[in-house]
């Protein structure tokens, strides 16, 4: 008799602890809170509180942080369960890691189609991209002043060191894409780790290296990212993926998201990478710095 | 197991052996001797002791971020990691010697001297075979440390079963983290088993 009273017990309070949860989730999510979101890493996490004074700015209202969410399809199921209203993401990284689609180069069409399979199949919105392409960056030590895209470097007589990192080689829109696209002439192909590419280019241990476009060092260090003037690699363009339904209920929502749009390059994101990563600043300051530089061109 | 890593394995697993050998056969070269050196100078042990234990706390990326510009030892490449690994097998071995030399009882020793040992003969009949034990322990620690560290040099383009680690954790592939990672902790075990064997030889005789 005792027992099952306690068992009944014990089932009504988890039964009850559950539906409070419940409640207090989908509450929240019809209030008025807005939740902002990024993955775990120095760049979305500035971009995420870039996004979130912004909208504190603009609408007046409390926002959220939901930031360093453990990668691409947490933050995919978090947008997609309304733990979050939106965050940012990269144009690639949607089309191969949540789409499950092959790998495209032209960045216009693989835009176009994140942007109606995320409409169709989950009801979240693609705003205009915020002007970053965080894809494959090929680069040079500054000193190579004639060259400026890998169709340049290609024709170079020297042969070139190359250092890449695991990934770039791994994966066959790296290495293999750069090799069948531009036939670079190679005397060398280290592979190493991606920090210390960077160290063994300045040592003149390798000539050019695989890097990432947005990667904070590019804005401190005398070198030159060359143009993918063939567009060999993806594109990874930086976009808000929004929640439509709270793009349609949230007053302003969607015009103070566009006003970011377009407001970002690839040089800009290198340098508030580099405030956090080199300097150690803290992100909310970088994000308040950000947004008063961008106030003065709307 | 997948084809693709089979034809690897055996190459990387070579590198690894190499790496792992070169620099044992190094830092033993250069600390057993350094280790008799400080039973005898007593001005050098905090030096030696301390710069061999600082050594041990440097992560690894940070001395080959420190190595690659340095003329002759540095760069990249396989010379890097094995002055890396010679670095950090170092102080086991270091502190090995001289603790082994060091408790050799000090009634052995004053025999020695009265039978008319020179201090070249009381070490090389008395204090070493009987400090031998405690210093394969030493190397014996040094080797299975190494061997698991030089998975590192595949951050420097210096090969080795690492190499396999960094293509899996790039390209989340388990299949691939695995290949690296049990080969070289079976080698780890053959190793302290051997090493272990000898020891005991060691410690009987």
């Amino acid at each position: 008799m005792g027992g099952t009273k306690i068992i009944a017990g014990i089932a009504f309070l988890f039964v009850s602890s559950l539906a409070l949860l419940l409640t207090g989730c989908s509450g929240s999510q019809a209030g008025g809170v807005l939740r902002v979101g990024s993955k775990n890493f120095t760049e979305q996490v500035v971009l995420g509180e870039i996004i979130a004074q912004h909208l504190e700015h603009r609408l007046h209202q409390k926002v959220e942080r939901k930031l360093n969410l453990g990668g691409t399809l947490l933050a995919h199921q978090a947008l997609l369960a309304g733990e979050i209203d939106l965050y940012p993401e990269y144009s690639g990284t949607a089309l191969v890691a949540v789409l499950k689609e092959p790998i495209q180069t032209d960045p216009a069409a693989v835009l176009g189609l994140v942007r109606s399979e995320y409409a169709r199949r989950f009801h979240v919105a693609w705003l205009d991209s915020l002007g970053i392409n965080n894809g494959f960056a090929m680069v040079v030590r500054g000193d190579n002043k004639k060259l400026e895209t890998l169709s340049n470097a290609a024709r170079n007589p020297k042969p070139w060191a190359l250092g890449v990192g695991y990934e770039f080689e791994q994966r066959v829109d790296g290495l293999r894409a750069l090799q069948n696209t531009y036939s670079l002439r190679t005397s060398s192909i280290k592979t190493m780790d991606l920090g210390l590419l960077y160290r063994a280019m300045e040592d003149g241990q390798v000539d050019m290296i695989a890097a990432n476009a947005t990667d904070g060092l590019l804005s401190k260090l005398d070198v030159k990212v060359l143009e993918d003037d063939k567009h060999a690699f993806p594109p990874y363009e930086l976009c808000i993926a929004a929640r439509e339904d709270r793009l349609n209920s949230v007053p302003g929502l969607r015009e103070a998201l566009a006003e970011l749009s377009g407001k970002f390059t690839d040089r800009k994101m290198q340098e508030l990478n580099y405030q956090v990563d080199g300097r150690h600043r803290p992100v909310a300051d970088i994000a308040a710095e950000f947004l008063q530089s961008i106030e003065g061109t709307k | 197991m997948r084809p693709d890593l089979v034809n690897d394995l055996v190459q990387l697993t070579g590198e690894h052996l190499v790496l792992v050998l070169s620099a044992m056969a190094v830092a033993m070269l250069i600390g057993v001797p350094l280790g008799i050196l400080l039973t005898r100078r007593t001005g050098l042990r905090r030096w030696l002791l301390g710069f061999a234990s600082v050594m041990q706390t440097i992560p690894s990326l940070a001395l080959f971020g420190f190595l690659i510009p340095i003329p002759f030892i540095g760069g990249i490449g396989k010379r890097t990691v094995i002055i890396a690994l010679v670095l950090y097998a170092l102080l086991p071995i270091l502190r090995n010697t001289f603790v082994g030399i060091m408790s050799v009882d000090a009634a052995v020793c004053e025999s020695a001297v009265a039978m008319g040992m020179t201090s070249g003969q009381m070490l090389r009949q008395v204090q070493l075979p009987l400090a031998a034990p405690t210093i394969l322990a030493g190397i014996r620690v040094a080797t299975v440390t190494t061997i698991g560290t030089a998975t590192i040099a595949a951050a420097i383009g210096g090969g080795g079963l690492g190499v396999f680690i960094f293509r899996g954790v790039a390209s989340v592939d388990t299949a691939q983290i695995l290949a690296g990672a049990v080969p070289a902790a079976l080698i780890a075990l053959a190793a302290d088993g051997g090493l272990g064997w000898v020891e005991r030889k060691l410690s009987r005789a």
